[in-house]
């Protein structure tokens, strides 16, 4: 099979997007082969920037923060301050030579910027506009401040998370995020389509809120239903049991074992030299486990604790019983699956130097993703586009810096 | 306006969540979408919660909400007619999403050079725990080993109560919305110039780089943390009780003075012991104290409409309830009603994002085989072959 060029080669996107979820989506289009402009304020910079444990005393400090250099390679970046009129103007003119416009500013600013949907249409009549503020553009919430975390509280996901008998438990990490980054190429693909067949500009209004409710849905429609609020249920299952996370040899060490069928759960047995519990009427069955799921736990953790959490898991899957350690982050930068699927590889940043980031997540071997380019420095690619897409001379650009609409460096007085 | 995947065909082999959320989003904006299930049925019919309780393979709420407006078509892959059947609907498909075990898959028909052969134009989406190869390709998995082996479960809950995963089937549904955006980026490809190819979509590796800070952090700097914080992560990212539930907060620097007003305490903004965001992380434990104060003084609702009205990020914990009762998702008509003709009416969350009022399309789940004979003999199938494809030979 040949390789062709990838999926959205072709397709430029200007991308006014900060800190997680916007730039994760951005940057998996430019993964799968789109050109990103990433556009920040000298004052409005990308707040990733200062939160990577950099001294400011370091040079290009603002250049060295790996969170921000994860989610922004294969990415250009240029400065431009989008609350003065020569900088929307030109950022207007951008639009104009792009396919795509993504923005993650809660609902009102681009309004406020003059760089709402019928504005940027009347400059660029086939743009793809995609939103994603956390309430969406609409509605009494639209003005209100949200991040990640209050994402899925809003969703209802917190609602049901947690241990069970225990109350409301926030997720690991800001989860509304990554769950509306990777939706952004599957918007964009859809707005993309949508324009191929109506020669027009698509909106397209992505409340981080109605994308996270959508991975509770079973929830609501049980609501709707049958009235029942249900409270977190840790990591046990509804039928299945043992269904848990059991502690292994060694600090802070433990493994997931998931027994759903009357095989596996006999398989089990055998690996934890007990093979008599098969037959044990309390365990023989799968209702019977389910009942007496709090006798058994302790009998699968009197083995799991003497063994470490990788070699229970060899042992268990090797007798046909899924289970899988739970994984530190060092332990997924190692694991062998990951490795052997080339999830990290090198990549070399001008002031950054050189380490292991993550490779596009999906295989699409016809037309495979790439991390072609670092992370961009702070107005890195000023030049390519003030000069090569919007073709102002050096003048021109000159009066830009002294205007401050533009800058070689962000004010490091923003975001402390 | 004709929604955005109107004309596309959709062939979903899949099985309780991951595949069947991708096809979901495929038949919603607009693609027809025909489910192949095992005789008896996708393991969602059997796995609830039920209307009233009761179990039955038409009102299970895991299914009713994967599967709305898809047909259903009964197909035993185990067999050469229902393989044969397969290849059959494959050759006039756009689309083939599926989410076996790489070995179950071959077994079942679905390895792409067959697939390939009877039609070259198909884009073939896998969906699995670790990928199409490997060492642990054939590894035996669900939602739970997933969410251990992505590496978000270690840093979920509490370092008493050890990890534990978020509700429901979170792996499952990330797997499904990344494998919908892989699918959709090679379906573009494919109408450029007439080749599909195999998706690989690995859930393991969609969700062990978006750990946050944690892979850059420790793969640069060379730094993790180990600690699991439960509701309190610090003092200005938490979830707190109040009066009447719990409020969350997640206060960046630039909303700092904002959030300092709207919780009545203006104090704050003149005590040196927060007046920047480092001194707000070396005096956590006293922020939180404040806090915490605030929180519990507080009823939920009128938290989160002070802090819409400061711009201060401050929500309240939403119930199922609260979400049927939202204003937000009612002023934007988000959340639909269902007519199913054996379960009766049900609440559906709409479009995950809207594209205008026709992009996206409602419908209700299919029964079990609804569509078997119309699809099959609609693909130029006999009787006999009908009977002996789905399984319901003599």
């Amino acid at each position: 099979m040949s390789v062709a060029p990838a999926p959205l080669a072709g397709i430029r996107v200007v991308d006014l997007t900060m800190v997680w979820a916007g730039p994760l989506g951005t940057r998996l289009l430019g993964d799968y082969g789109a050109e990103v402009i990433k556009i920040e304020g000298p004052r409005q910079w990308d707040l990733l920037r200062g939160l990577g444990g950099i001294p400011r005393t370091a040079p290009r400090w603002y250049n060295r923060a790996a969170y921000f250099n994860h989610n922004n390679r294969n990415k250009y970046a240029a400065a431009l301050d989008l609350r003065r009129e020569e900088g929307r103007d030109l950022l207007l003119r951008l639009c104009a030579r792009s396919d795509v416009l993504v923005e993650n500013y809660r609902a009102n600013v681009m309004d406020g910027l003059g760089l709402g949907f019928e504005a940027v249409r009347a400059a660029s009549p086939r743009i793809v506009y995609l939103s994603m503020p956390g309430h969406g553009k609409t509605g009494p919430e639209s003005g209100y401040v949200t991040y990640g975390t209050n994402v899925e509280q809003l969703a209802g996901l917190v609602s049901v998370s947690g241990y069970e008998g225990g109350e409301p438990l926030k997720t690991g990490f800001s989860y509304g995020d990554p769950a509306s980054g990777v939706a952004v190429p599957g918007a964009v693909a859809l707005g993309l389509r949508q324009r191929e067949r109506t020669g027009e500009a698509v909106f397209i209004d992505l409340a981080q809120r109605e994308n996270l409710t959508n991975f509770v849905g079973e929830f609501v429609v049980d609501y709707g239903m049958n009235g029942q609020l249900r409270p977190p249920a840790g990591n046990t299952h509804p039928r299945f049991a043992p269904h848990g996370v059991y502690r292994s040899a060694g600090e802070d060490r433990w493994i997931a074992i998931a027994c759903e069928d009357d095989a596996q759960f006999a398989a089990l047995c055998g690996v934890i030299g007990q093979p008599e519990l098969a037959d044990d009427e309390r365990f023989a069955t799968m209702a019977a486990r389910k009942a007496n799921e709090r006798a058994l736990d302790p009998v699968v953790e009197g083995w799991t604790t003497r063994i470490g959490h990788y070699e229970a898991m060899h042992l268990l899957q090797r007798a046909g019983v899924p289970a899988g350690a739970v994984l530190t982050i060092p332990e997924v930068m190692s694991d062998p699956q990951l490795r052997a699927r080339g999830a990290w590889s090198p990549q070399t940043h001008p002031d950054a130097g050189t380490w292991d980031v993550e490779t596009p997540p999906w295989r699409l071997p016809r037309t495979p993703g790439h991390a072609r380019l670092p992370a961009p420095g702070f107005a890195e690619h000023n030049r390519y586009v003030f000069r090569e897409l919007l073709g102002l001379d050096d003048d021109e650009i000159a009066r830009l810096h002294a205007d401050g609409v533009t800058a070689d460096e962000p004010d490091a007085r923003s975001h402390s | 306006m004709p929604p955005p995947l109107d004309g596309v065909r959709v062939l979903e082999v899949g099985n309780f969540v991951s595949a069947p959320y991708c096809g979901r989003l495929f038949a919603g904006y607009g693609a027809d979408v025909i489910k192949v299930e095992p005789p008896d049925g996708d393991l969602a019919r059997a796995h609830g919660p039920f209307r009233d309780g009761v179990p039955h393979p038409e009102t299970s709420a895991l299914f009713l909400y994967l599967n709305t407006r898809k047909r259903s078509v009964t197909l035993d892959l185990t067999t050469p007619a229902g393989q044969e059947a397969l290849a059959r609907l494959a050759a006039n498909a756009d689309v083939l999403i599926e989410n076996h075990r790489p070995a179950d898959a071959r077994a079942l028909g679905l390895d792409h050079e067959r697939l390939r052969a009877v039609n070259p134009r198909l884009v073939l989406v896998s969906i699995t725990a670790y990928g199409q190869d490997g060492p642990y390709a054939d590894h035996r998995s669900n939602n739970l080993i997933a969410f251990a082996m992505g590496g978000q479960m270690f840093l979920t809950g509490t370092q008493e109560g050890g990890p534990v995963k978020n509700g429901g089937y979170q792996a499952d549904y990330q797997g499904g919305l990344n494998a919908f955006s892989a699918a959709n980026l090679a379906l573009l490809a494919a109408e450029r110039d007439g080749e599909g190819q195999h998706v690989d979509v690995s859930v393991q590796h969609c969700m062990a780089p978006i750990l946050e800070a944690g892979v850059p952090f420790y793969s640069y700097n060379g730094v993790w943390r180990a600690a699991r914080r439960g509701n309190l992560m610090s003092g200005f990212m938490a979830v707190y009780p109040c009066l009447d539930g719990q409020v969350g907060v997640h206060v960046m620097a630039r909303n700092w003075p904002n959030f300092a007003r709207m919780t009545g305490h203006p104090e704050w903004l003149d005590d040196e012991r927060f007046a920047t965001a480092e001194a707000r992380r070396q005096h956590d434990d006293e922020l939180m104290a404040e806090v915490v104060g605030w929180a519990a003084g507080v009823r939920r609702k009128e938290a989160y409409a002070a802090g819409g009205e400061h711009r201060a990020p401050v929500t309240f914990i939403h119930t199922m309830a609260d979400l049927l009762e939202s204003p937000q998702l009612a002023a934007r008509g988000f959340l639909r009603r269902i007519e199913h003709p054996v379960a009766g009416e049900a609440v559906h969350p709409g479009p995950p994002w809207w594209m205008g009022p026709d992009a996206w399309r409602d419908g209700p789940a299919p029964l079990l085989g609804e569509h078997t004979h119309a699809v099959l003999a609609g693909a130029g199938l006999d009787e006999a072959r009908i009977a002996a494809a789905s399984g319901t030979a003599a």
